[in-house]
């Protein structure tokens, strides 16, 4: 089911991620929202915006695919928090880019630990893979297409 | 803390990002609940001093948000299980209790009872967070954690750069009749309750994250009179003042992990101070730790940390200086942590002194939590 454009900043960060140009619709997937977005006819990939909470304050934060299920790149949307901010950095969330539903995402291993910024570290971690996999199980039940 | 993920729908998308202000304070107040706790088995070497457990804390963490804006942040602490009128040990205590007022990342107002930002253990130290099963040794009489104190800051990131914070505080001072030959300032905290405020004092930290994540460096300091109102010591805001330097480290790859810590407190007038109290503090307190910790296999990490630090590396005139306060601390020890938020300790320290009294060796185990 598809209604009306996704609200400004998540349209930003989608842009961004996949660059001018790209347009995203809004599908529902039972109570869930995501993000379709595509060039003119050809499918860019599909993004969803997740919450986890840090210390006490919830971080919004958006996951994009590209059509082959990877991850493409993941954007901090709001970080409400006085501490532990650094997950929301380039160099920091790059890590995540090209990973797909079946790879190993743990702090320490395949992610970087940040020092003083454990618990969001952990929750955007989580929070990264749990999008992740709901996405791509989306995908390739053809709910989302 | 770390509650399940959820996809928001189209409402609760523009609820997060792009309703206006007014409209979001509205509708974001929320109440969280977590904790952390350490309990702790102590086996000192030698005939006559028995093995001990002890229920060493236990916090109870309460934060509330009035809006996106505004967050109450609390710790409730009991120490040693239980309190009981005419019995030494156990306390019962607010860690911390402030009030935050977020205006943007680059700036946080706080105004409460606060964690002076000096060295690692002082603001982080919930106990899945370090090795050991008691905090360093250093941490406790060079850097007196927990160290708080009451008063108003401001902490943000620095626009500067990416990775780059800042926290600055205005707060009560230390009592200089709390001082002490081997616990250094540990004794002048006045921790939130009737404090005097006859010493307003500075106390303030510069941190550098590299962004991609693996190092944390940072720079503290405190300065600020002692008179805590005594007019015999001074009758200045800044009278008998304590300079405290500290700068720390902390870094991760892979499996290996690696923390440093140095600091140095300077007390002008301890003189006057050890005449007038009658105690024999060092007129400076220095010293430091390095810490090294492996992960040999999954979840479980070999660790060993060695402290050097004297609570008299200097003595006023007048004033003997004890070489058994010239401490030297090596702790051997295992963590294993099934989640990260959970530890399960065991370690074995060896304490040396430079005058070869009050030396020792200690069997430590533990399990820590935070959630």
């Amino acid at each position: 089911m598809m209604q009306g454009a996704p609200p400004a900043k998540v349209a930003a960060s989608l842009r961004r991620i996949f660059g001018p140009g790209a347009d995203a619709s809004v599908l529902t997937v039972a109570a869930d929202t995501v993000l379709r977005v595509a060039r003119g006819d050809s499918l860019l990939g599909f993004a969803a915006v997740g919450n986890v909470i840090g210390k006490d304050q919830p971080i919004t934060f958006l996951v994009a695919i590209d059509p082959a299920d990877r991850l493409r790149d993941v954007d901090v949307l709001v970080y409400r928090e006085p501490y532990g901010g650094e997950v929301a950095y380039d160099a920091w969330r790059r890590q995540f880019r090209g990973k797909s539903a079946a790879d190993s995402l743990r702090v320490g291993r395949e992610i970087r630990a940040i020092s003083g910024a454990t618990i969001s570290v952990h929750a955007v971690t989580l929070g990264v893979k749990r999008v992740l996999a709901d996405l791509t199980r989306w995908h390739q039940t053809g709910a989302i297409r | 803390m770390l509650r399940a993920v959820q996809c928001l729908t189209l409402a609760g998308v523009v609820l997060a990002t792009a309703r206006p202000v007014v409209a979001q304070e509205a509708t974001k107040e929320s109440t969280t609940i977590g904790g952390y706790g350490e309990i702790h088995y102590t086996n000192p070497r030698g005939r006559n001093t028995p093995a001990e457990v002890n229920l060493r804390r236990f916090v109870v963490y309460l934060a509330h948000s009035f809006n996106d804006r505004i967050a109450f942040r609390s710790e409730l602490e009991v120490e040693d299980a239980k309190v009981e009128g005419g019995s030494s040990g156990g306390e019962v205590a607010l860690e911390q209790a402030f009030l935050d007022y977020r205006v943007s990342d680059a700036l946080t107002v706080r105004t409460g009872l606060v964690l002076p930002p000096v060295g690692i253990i002082n603001e982080t130290h919930e106990p899945p967070s370090f090795n050991g099963v008691d905090r360093p040794a250093f941490d406790h009489d060079v850097i007196p954690t927990t160290w708080r104190e009451i008063g108003v800051g401001v902490v943000g990131r620095l626009p500067v750069a990416d990775g780059w914070n800042y926290r600055l505080y205005l707060v009560n001072g230390l009592k200089a009749n709390g001082f002490t030959d081997a616990e250094g300032i540990r004794g002048g905290r006045q921790e939130g309750r009737e404090a005097s405020f006859a010493n307003p004092s500075l106390t303030g930290r510069i941190e550098w994250v590299r962004p991609a994540g693996g190092l944390r460096v940072g720079g503290s300091f405190w300065y600020g009179g002692t008179t805590g109102g005594d007019t015999l010591l001074g009758r200045g805001t800044f009278d008998a003042p304590i300079a405290v330097l500290s700068a720390d480290a902390r870094y991760q790859r892979g499996p290996l992990a690696l923390r440093a810590v140095v600091a140095t407190v300077s007390v002008s007038d301890a003189n006057t101070i050890n005449s007038l109290y009658g105690s024999a503090v060092g007129s400076r307190i220095a010293g430091g730790y390095l810490e090294g910790a492996y992960d040999v296999v999954s979840h479980l990490s070999a660790f060993v940390r060695h402290e050097r630090y004297d609570t008299q590396a200097d003595v006023p005139a007048g004033t003997t200086r004890d070489r058994g306060f010239a401490r030297r601390v090596t702790t051997l020890g295992l963590t294993f942590k099934p989640t990260w938020n959970t530890a399960f300790k065991g370690d074995y320290t060896l304490l040396r002194t430079a005058a070869g009294t009050g030396e020792g060796e200690i069997l430590r185990l533990g399990v820590g939590y935070q959630f």
